[in-house]
């Protein structure tokens, strides 16, 4: 059986993904500050990276890297709010592509499971 | 924590510090400007160890494959052994051929490089006063058809190379010019997608720079170009644009005035921003250029990704001046 990220459709889903994703996030009042100072070129590359994890997709991401990556953020502490947010932006942009429902699932699970990661608890 | 061993010194680095930023604080002239990656004054070559790629992006590959990065954006993880760059390598000097006028504060200036100077219009080239002291310049002319290289500079009140070069150089002289670079520039192969060029001040040069080359290579969509500024005397290519706008069916030129008073198309009080939402109403396949003032670039970025343009065919400029990051 193929892989999860192979289902989505791989790099190529990852590219359609990444501005739609994106601008959900910048329009988004409940995260946006999170994303407004960042230079919009190195963002964008981020979120590819973001974007191909959650894909199931190849990365060497560790939980320590969560940790530390999502630590300091200019935006203020984060909670429970703003990983929901950012799972249900996720979903949205899956569907926008018309992936199945249960690949949007798997996808929540992984964006879900590094949870603790992000949120340095 | 880590060191660097700058011809032969060893130079501790605190934690997340940039090695310009080490050299600096122990009195080395490091040329540098922008200390955001952009400029390449600040390029460096490694002797020994690993370079982070952040601080090679933006560079060409002939210069990444013999080891050169950016200081400024170089924060190592490991013990790097690195060196000043040989800047006669890299230099050639270019006689200046015109010197003018163009607008209150707003000059032309007409280089020839005396070695062969490849380029695409609307890159950056740096010109170095001294040594050590060099700033990003902007591309207006189309290397096919100009003799020359036209730059346009803006005198900035005690700025250290705007004023020399309005000021001090005159036709005749040379000066030193360091090779192109930067990604702003008209690529081939889509000749009916819509072209977006908006900027401010001397943001214009690179934008020219595309127009003039989109339309020499026959580019048969359309082609909006929109430039802002204070006053109406800032609009220094204003004639330019108007003629250009004549003769081309699918160029099109607005002139947005902060300060309109009794003004007339393609001149209007109205914000870039307004402009280019009313022109480039659905901008999903268009290819957007922008350049100019570091916050007007960042805002028009946001606006026309949000409103439906791809990051991939968003290009852009900041001309980001030292001290002002
Ligand atoms: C990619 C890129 C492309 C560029 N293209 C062009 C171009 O085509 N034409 C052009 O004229 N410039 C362009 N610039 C800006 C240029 O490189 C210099 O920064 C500018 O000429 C000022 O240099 P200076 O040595 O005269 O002033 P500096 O000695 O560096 O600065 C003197 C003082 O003036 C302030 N200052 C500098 N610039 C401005 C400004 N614009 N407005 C207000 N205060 C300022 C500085 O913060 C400083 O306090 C570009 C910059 C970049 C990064
Ligand atoms: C839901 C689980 C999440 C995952 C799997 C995740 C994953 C990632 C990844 C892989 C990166 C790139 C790291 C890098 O290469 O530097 C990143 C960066 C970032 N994330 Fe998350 N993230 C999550 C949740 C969030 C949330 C909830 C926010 C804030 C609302 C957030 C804000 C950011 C920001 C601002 C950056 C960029 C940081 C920088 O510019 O250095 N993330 N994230
Ligand atoms: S690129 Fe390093 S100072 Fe501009």
């Amino acid at each position: 059986m193929s892989s999860l990220y192979e289902r989505l459709g791989g790099e190529a889903a990852v590219d359609a993904a990444v501005d739609i994703f994106y601008r959900k996030v910048l329009s988004d009042e409940r995260i946006s500050n999170y994303f407004d100072d960042v230079d919009m070129d190195t963002q964008s590359a981020k979120q590819k990276a973001f974007l191909t994890m959650v894909f199931g997709g190849p990365n060497n991401y560790s939980g320590k890297d969560m940790r530390e990556g999502h630590k300091d953020l200019k935006g203020g502490k984060m909670d429970d709010s703003h990983v929901d947010a950012v799972i249900e932006l996720l979903g949205g942009t899956l569907q926008e592509l018309g992936a199945a429902a249960a690949d949007i699932q798997e996808v929540a699970g992984i964006a879900n499971s590094v949870r603790d990661d992000v949120l340095n608890r | 924590m880590t060191f660097i061993v700058f011809d032969d010194q060893k130079i501790e680095l605190s934690d997340g510090q940039t090695v310009l930023s080490a050299l600096l604080d122990q009195g080395f002239d490091i040329p540098n400007s922008c200390q955001a990656g952009a400029c390449q004054t600040c390029m460096m070559q490694v002797k020994e160890g690993e370079i982070p790629a952040k601080a090679q992006a933006g560079l060409k590959d002939t210069l990444k494959a013999q080891g050169y990065f950016l200081a400024c954006n170089c924060t190592p993880q490991k013990p790097l052994n690195i060196t000043a760059c040989n800047a006669a390598k890299m230099r050639t000097s270019a006689k200046v051929v015109a010197h003018d006028a163009l607008g209150t504060d707003v000059m032309r200036l007409r280089v020839k490089p005396a070695e062969p100077f490849t380029y695409h219009p609307g890159q950056y080239l740096t010109i170095w006063k001294t040594e050590t002291i060099g700033r990003s310049y902007s591309i207006a002319s189309v290397a096919d058809f100009d003799h020359y290289v036209e730059l346009h500079i803006r005198r900035v009140k005690n700025g250290v190379v705007s004023r020399w070069l309005y000021d001090n150089v005159a036709v005749g002289e040379s000066i030193q010019i360091q090779q192109a670079t930067g990604n702003c520039f008209y690529t081939h192969g889509n000749p009916e997608q819509n072209i977006l060029l908006a900027g401010t001040g001397t943001g214009l040069a690179p934008l020219i720079g595309v127009a003039r080359d989109a339309l020499q290579h026959d580019h048969s969509g359309a082609i909006h170009l929109i430039h802002g500024a204070s006053t109406v005397d800032d609009l220094y290519m204003h004639q330019t644009l108007v003629k250009m706008a004549q003769l081309y069916s699918n160029f099109y030129y607005y002139a947005c005035v902060r300060k309109a008073e009794r003004v007339s198309l393609p001149v209007t009080g109205e914000s870039i921003q307004t402009i280019m939402m009313s022109v480039a109403a659905v901008p999903a396949q268009w290819k957007v250029y922008l350049c100019g003032g570091p916050n007007m670039v960042s805002s028009l970025k946001k606006a026309i990704f949000l409103a439906g343009a791809s990051m991939k065919n968003i290009y852009s400029d900041p001309f980001i001046t030292s001290h002002s990051s």
